[in-house]
């Protein structure tokens, strides 16, 4: 049943960007999303294509883990897809605690993307990065902020998750600051940003793009105001945003809220991803689109509550974001995609 | 004889309007607590809360690394003014402590608290202050609740 339902969606989903702008022409789409509202590009063509956005592995040390188990099927999943995708973005949280073997086994089951020949983009998140500062997870993946041009789309990646030091003044063990901050509700560790040199490079990465440049943005963190206790949010988001204000159209893409959330502000649809490892409930504020949102989850299914997302954009750079879960965990009404 | 009668008379009056006095000043019971007293029973219980909250984020209640706040931040979720009722997972009509020994035992795969357990009633008591406020309805599964809006700190005094 599962293969099944598996092989109806990469059918379906291939014609889903077209049908969301049809739909929406004709009335908001779903009654949550008003996709003509959107911003599309006349002079700026996009190739169609497809990419998968997963991530919140928060893989721990020990061997066959819950949460090897749940990660380990989205990666299979990913590699069955037909067609495949372009491309996998990690949005962070590979670890648990940063560990160098936890680390190490994420980029054992990424790498098995790359010999499927998916390629695969990564951004870090939190919990991959304060027990030695980002140190492991550079020397694996590289630069934690990046760009790059795919068919016609400027995707842009960037480290969110940075955040002043609380550990110093506190005389805290790397141990000790990665324990701290691995708690979502943290209250010493103070708000996340992409802080001034992203910022700068931010500026000069997108200078010499027109306005109707397509742009996707990845960030660990949301480019908006959610819950700031949960770190739902990043600090300097009023500055990217002010910086990529220019574009008639952008498509942020976040993970660390482990849910079905969305919002829109200004030019920008935000979209937040599971995680493989484990749901969060929502947060004590009104969600801004409470129709964009997952079900109830069984807390005895580790397969409930979890997944991925597959995002097609059309040649409009009007896009649809699915999500690939192994339970009853999106409603009906965007059970065939948010449209971005 | 009528002098008598008079004198044995008010001495019931006086006796009677005594005991009534003195039945309402039984009915007010004790004095109410003075700041002090009231003071010290709340620090009794945050102390109570604050080993919850150490207890909630700690590993050692599973075997698996996680902790009731991989979950639960803040106690998200978890409705304590919902119980008793019905869990579909436990199989029948659960009280709050039930839930917490089946989350130890599947999610964090670790051993069952003692129900009457210090640290049982310490992660009862942080679950419940995170949800103060809330109107009790047991037997509630319509929703989930999120827990009070914390602004800083750990979400309690």
């Amino acid at each position: 049943m599962k293969e099944m339902s598996r092989r109806k969606f990469i059918k379906v989903s291939a014609k889903a960007g077209m049908a969301a702008f049809t739909a929406g022409a004709v009335s908001p789409l779903l009654g949550v999303v008003n996709v003509t509202e959107a911003k599309t590009s006349k002079r700026s063509k996009v190739t169609p294509f497809r990419f998968v956005v997963i991530g919140d592995a928060h893989l721990y040390e020990m061997d066959n883990h819950r949460f090897d188990k749940t990660f380990e099927r989205a990666i299979n999943d990913i590699i069955k897809m037909r067609p495949k995708p372009d491309f996998v973005l990690f949005i962070g949280d590979l670890a648990q605690f940063g560990k160098v073997k936890e680390l190490e086994k994420g980029k054992r089951y990424l790498d098995r993307l790359k010999k499927a020949g998916i390629p695969y983009r990564i951004i870090p998140g939190e919990h991959d990065w304060y027990l030695d500062m980002g140190k492991t997870w550079k020397e694996m993946f590289g630069k934690p902020y990046w760009s790059f041009d795919h068919k016609g789309v400027h995707f842009i990646g960037m480290n969110s998750i940075l955040v002043r030091d609380y550990w110093t003044a506190r005389n805290m063990s790397p141990w000790e600051r990665m324990l701290a901050i691995a708690e979502l509700e943290c209250h010493i560790c103070g708000l996340w940003g992409v802080r001034e040199e992203q910022l700068e490079w931010l500026e000069k990465d997108v200078k010499n793009l027109s306005p109707d440049t397509p742009i996707v943005v990845f960030t660990h963190s949301p480019l908006w105001d959610y819950y700031p206790r949960w770190n739902f949010q990043t600090e300097d988001a009023p500055q990217v945003r002010q910086i990529l204000s220019k574009f008639e159209k952008v498509i942020a893409i976040h993970g660390h809220v482990h849910q079905v959330v969305y919002n829109k502000t200004g030019n920008m649809v935000h979209i937040g991803n599971l995680a493989t490892a484990w749901p969060w409930p929502y947060p004590p504020v009104d969600l801004p689109f409470p129709k964009i949102r997952m079900l109830r989850v069984d807390p005895g299914d580790i397969y409930d509550g979890v997944g991925f997302a597959s995002t097609f954009l059309d040649d409009t750079f009007l896009g649809v974001m699915k999500y690939h879960t192994w339970a009853e965990l999106i409603p009906e009404d965007i059970k065939d995609g948010v449209p971005l | 004889m009528r002098g008598t009668r008079t004198l044995v008379l008010l001495g019931l009056g006086a006796f009677l309007g005594f005991s009534i006095n003195f039945l309402i000043n039984v009915a007010e019971a004790r004095k109410p607590f003075e700041e002090e007293d009231l003071k010290a029973m709340n620090e009794a219980l945050m102390e109570l809360v604050k080993k919850g909250d150490e207890l909630w984020h700690s590993p050692k209640l599973g075997n698996n690394g996680l902790t009731c706040a991989n979950c639960h931040p803040d106690a998200a979720n978890t409705n304590p003014h919902t119980f008793p009722k019905f869990q579909d997972n436990v199989g029948k009509v659960a009280t709050l402590r039930e839930m917490i020994n089946w989350c130890i035992q599947r999610p964090l795969e670790g051993k069952a608290l003692p129900e009457d357990s210090e640290e049982m009633k310490a992660l009862e008591a942080y679950a419940i202050y995170m949800y103060r406020g809330y109107t009790l309805r047991p037997g509630d599964n319509t929703r989930e609740y999120p827990p009070v809006k914390v602004e800083s700190g750990p979400g309690y005094p």
